[in-house]
């Protein structure tokens, strides 16, 4: 192995190990490009060295044009916004007038409840895309009623973590908004391509609640005293899910038609959340200040980590990591399906411990040009990414949603329970991916169908 | 914001301070002033996301309803936008809400995280802060020194002060740093002299 | 042999061709002239360095050298569009005859050095589209409001029309123009225009290039670097740009054609913009020259010496040539 290629792979596994360290994320990663340009820096004045490798800190001192180039970025002034929006959605109480009014019109279905999480889960999903609100949003407004109605420990929290992590798939998406970014992609591709991949996982989790909830009944009981499904009942409800229906689709449809940039959108959705809450009389100057406050530890935690990977991914490329992937994934003794494959498989296996934000600052821009060489089609390999991604979100021991779900959950919610119930979900999702992969229309087919 | 731990979270209401995992540090009488800087002003500058939003509102209703864009209006929107998350940095680190992989961590002693965290500061973090202060000092300068404007014609004129945003950040960071550093250090060394909170 | 091994960022996609290539052909005629001693690593844009940066990276030594339209650096070296692309200004061969022969490499080389950079010419296009609009521009008034994304001194042209101007790298086009952050757009050659995606939005695309006559691009290298090279290593260097040169101009010249053909098959409407538009533009042009011109000595010297270039060539130019519309 040459200088160069040791470097970059002591480098990558410094990160996994430190990692377990519990420090935070980001400044491994930017402490971890200071050490390694200073070995590099070392080694290349005080030996002979014939491969490109770093010379000086001018070279790693790019990072502050790196992190300029986060800062005057037009694309991602999206990001904060979308979150102001899901914060506001859920401190004005919107969101969870929309659990109350759903779960009247499926309580009698058996696993009704699991099917309105699922389907507020969705509504968020295509409303901000924000994990963690959505997560623990549901954990609060629904883990509560499911356990009173003894539905199975493990099917609740599989349920909320799985429809939870639909929202950094189905667009408006900032996980979708950051990969077209890297890849010089239009995001409204991205956006469209992924739209039918993520309802597919939406249904078929709730195709799972219905079958799991009959063939085992004892896992999800018929509540006992459930109003009958009358007229009233659906429009009290839908005059409740209306307004914040609207909005939702407001934002979503702005952005499909081509009206509004996502930032447009993302600003309007966040001036109509506040409105909403300021029609529900929620909005205050408190209410006010803590959304911003959370805004800014949100946008600033997620941010952090796109400064310190990308001090990380330019000492990386100084050390030839570009190279190292390229050449070892095309020298796999594979066909172009076993690469990409292999690329999955890896990204899912990373998925068991990195976040998504690093996995697609630092390992999707890597593995992006030998696809395209490979004869695939960008958006659809960077959808099936996503998919994959998407699924780190529920896999342990690094699962956010996990972490999420547990960190607000009743005390007899232990995280045994979190673990055994998202296996299955895990599967699912895995099917869908696989799906994805083999119908590669179902990718395709809209971006086609909208530039006609 | 409270920053300490409150395990059972009241209704409609959701921080992520009960999510993020938490090392309880004591507090000196230095880290206690340091912080509360950092605090009190991540939350002023937390205002930033209104304005943000009025702006991007603001262009929104000139473009469509008069057919007129200003490029001024557009920049401002990333400058506002940077703001926000670079000076959130040191706030986020502040109140301790980064991401961490607590799998291992949560199940060390206090004193053995606590010098993960010192060791951690003092290898990882404020390194990369004087590499970034160090170099973003010239990157700065010289944008004022050659009266940088927006390459965009109409766009904003004095480049050097959005940048100097990234230099101001990263202080503010080592800021945190250095106050999160003390923390640790009265815990294992009782310097500074450390205050039990709670 | 004294060994070069440079990374090297570049500002365009190297698969763009003449705009792009030309330092992948650079960098791989090097390599083999020199044995293997010249090792030029191109960097696709951002993978090191912000495409904006590259001249300021170059210049702090943060990287050797970088590849890039040097009107990119418009916000922090106002003379710099000159090198790059004048409206109305001279053709690619008119360029080069005044770069290599009539002081203009000169000119460039006291204007970037003073930013400690050697600016080395490496490519040279012929005239960009005129760009590519949502509706048809048939009076100048058409213009007015258009939200357009418009690069160096024709530019601020457009902007004096009345368009708002906003300038974004060559990734971000299509997204915007898709998304309708913008409504138009200038970018470059139809080949590569077409490579970018624009015809599948805007179905107008318009000519002549009045904006850019031609478009020149540099290898930059840091002066301290320069200096450091031995005078084998710099000629060599030298000659592969040169020929860089030629060879971009005959890339861009070759493929244009069918690329039209290919686009007027697919629906779009490829014509030429009104005379009295062009006219009004030109007088617009020598406004805003004659304001930069006021406003930075370097940008009067160098405008100066191109005028004085161009009257002499024209009389040339007017006699010698065949008026090729037969
Ligand atoms: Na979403
Ligand atoms: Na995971």
């Amino acid at each position: 192995m040459e200088l160069d290629q040791i470097l970059a792979l002591s480098m990558f596994l410094s990160f996994i190990l430190l990692l377990f360290t519990g420090f935070p994320v980001a400044w491994i990663l930017g402490g971890l490009a200071v050490v390694f340009s200073a070995i590099s820096i070392f080694i290349s004045a005080n030996y002979d060295v014939n491969v490109f490798i770093i010379e000086s800190w001018a070279e790693t001192s790019l990072v502050v044009e790196r992190i300029w180039d986060i800062m005057n970025n037009w694309v991602l002034v999206a990001l904060p916004m979308f979150v102001f929006m899901g914060l506001m959605l859920d401190r004005s109480g919107m969101a969870e007038q929309l659990m109350s009014n759903l779960v009247k019109l499926f309580g009698r279905v058996r696993g009704g409840y699991a099917i309105t999480v699922a389907l507020i889960g969705l509504l968020l999903a295509a409303s901000t895309g924000i994990i963690g609100a959505s997560v623990t949003l549901l954990t609060l407004l629904a883990l509560p009623p499911m356990l009173e109605q003894r539905y199975s420990k493990e099917l609740a929290c599989g349920t909320i973590c799985a429809v939870g992590t639909l929202g950094i798939l189905i667009p408006p998406s900032i996980m979708l908004v950051l990969m077209a970014d890297r890849l010089s992609l239009p995001a409204g591709d991205l956006f469209l391509g992924a739209l039918l991949p993520g309802i597919l996982l939406g249904v078929l989790f709730i195709l799972y609640i219905l079958v799991i909830s009959y063939l085992k009944p004892e896992l999800a009981p018929l509540p006992e005293n459930a109003e009958p499904v009358t007229l009233k009942v659906v429009v009290l409800a839908l005059i409740a899910v209306l307004p914040p229906a609207l909005l939702i689709l407001a934002v979503l449809g702005s952005i499909f038609m081509g009206i509004a940039t996502p930032t447009e959108a993302s600003g309007v959705g966040a001036f109509g959340a506040a409105l909403l809450a300021l029609f529900k009389g929620r909005l205050n100057f408190r209410m006010l200040k803590d959304v911003s406050i959370e805004t800014t530890k949100t946008t600033a935690f997620i941010f952090a980590i796109f400064v310190g990977a990308t001090a990380y991914s330019l000492v990386l490329r100084g050390l030839g990591g570009d190279e190292l992937v390229a050449s070892g994934l095309k020298s796999l003794p594979f066909g172009p399906d076993g690469v990409v494959i292999a690329i999955l498989c890896v990204v899912f296996i990373l998925g068991f411990f990195l976040d998504w934000v690093e996995i697609t600052l630092i390992v999707l821009p890597l593995v992006a040009p030998v696809v395209v060489e490979l004869g695939f089609d960008l958006v659809w390999f960077t959808v099936v990414f996503a998919v994959c991604l998407q699924t780190s979100f529920l896999t342990p021991p690094v699962g956010f949603a996990l972490f999420y779900l547990k960190g607000v959950a009743p005390p007899e919610i232990r995280i045994g329970h979190v673990y055994r119930g998202v296996v299955p979900f895990i599967i699912l999702q895995l099917v869908g991916l696989m799906i994805t992969y083999l119908w590669k229309d179902l990718v395709l087919w809209l971006p086609s169908v909208a530039y006609g | 914001m409270n920053p300490s731990v409150d395990p059972t979270p009241s209704e409609g209401s959701i921080h992520f301070s009960h999510i993020v995992h938490h090392t309880t540090l004591p507090s000196n009488i230095i880290s206690l002033k340091l912080d509360g800087f950092i605090r009190r002003l991540g939350e002023i500058i937390s205002w930033v996301w209104l304005p943000l939003m009025l702006v991007i509102i603001f262009n929104v209703t000139m473009r469509y309803a008069f057919g007129q864009g200003r490029i001024e209006l557009e920049e401002i929107q990333w400058h506002f936008y940077s703001i926000g998350f670079i000076f959130g940095l040191s706030y986020c680190y502040q109140s301790d809400s980064h991401v961490r992989i607590d799998i291992l961590h949560d199940r060390l002693s206090l004193k053995l995280q606590t010098w993960i965290e010192l060791l951690g500061i003092f290898f990882f973090l404020l390194p990369f802060i004087a590499l970034v202060i160090i170099y973003a000092t010239p990157f700065v300068y010289d944008a004022y020194k050659i009266n940088e404007v927006s390459q965009a014609p109409g766009g904003l004129p004095y480049r050097w002060l959005i940048k100097s945003v990234l230099l101001i950040g990263f202080i503010l960071l080592a800021i945190a740093a250095i106050s999160r550093l003390l923390r640790c250090t009265s815990l294992l060394f009782g310097l500074p002299k450390p205050i039990r909170q709670g | 042999a004294e060994k070069v091994r440079w990374r090297v960022p570049v500002a365009f996609a190297s698969d763009l061709p003449g705009l792009g290539d030309p330092i992948t052909y650079v960098a791989d005629s090097l390599m083999k002239a020199s044995g293997g001693d010249i090792e030029l690593r191109v960097s696709e844009p951002g993978k090191l360095v912000p495409p904006f940066e590259i001249t300021d990276a170059v210049k702090n030594n943060k990287v050797p050298a970088g590849y890039t339209w040097i009107g990119y650096d418009q916000g922090k070296i106002p003379a710099s569009p000159l090198f790059a692309a004048v409206p109305f200004g001279m053709e690619p061969w008119e360029y080069t005859a005044w770069w290599y022969e009539s002081g203009g490499r000169q000119l460039g080389e006291e204007v970037y050095g003073k930013q400690n950079v050697h600016p080395i010419l490496c490519s040279i296009i012929g005239p960009e589209t005129a760009g590519w609009f949502r509706n048809p521009i048939n009076v100048l008034d058409d213009l007015k409001g258009l939200k357009i994304r418009f690069a160096g001194i024709g530019g601020r042209v457009i902007q004096q029309v009345g368009a708002s101007v906003t300038m974004l790298p060559g990734g971000e086009i299509f997204q915007a123009l898709e998304k309708g952050a913008i409504d138009a757009t200038e970018f470059s050659m139809p080949a590569i225009d077409q490579k970018l995606g624009f015809d599948k939005i805007v179905k107008y695309n318009y000519f002549p290039g009045w904006h850019q006559a031609f478009t020149a691009s540099y290898l930059l290298v840091n002066k301290d670097e320069w200096g450091k090279l031995s005078e084998a290593n710099k000629t060599m260097i030298d000659m592969a740009c040169t020929a860089a040169v030629a060879r971009s101009t005959a890339k861009g010249e070759a493929i244009q054609g069918g690329v039209i053909k290919t686009l007027q098959e697919k629906g779009v409407t490829a014509s030429k913009l009104p005379e009295p538009i062009l006219r009004e533009l030109q007088k617009v042009t020598q406004q805003v020259m004659a304001e930069e011109a006021s406003k930075d000595a370097d940008f009067k010297k160098v405008m100066e010496s191109q005028k004085a270039f161009m009257e002499t060539y024209k009389i040339w130019k007017g006699l010698a040539y065949l008026p090729r519309d037969f």
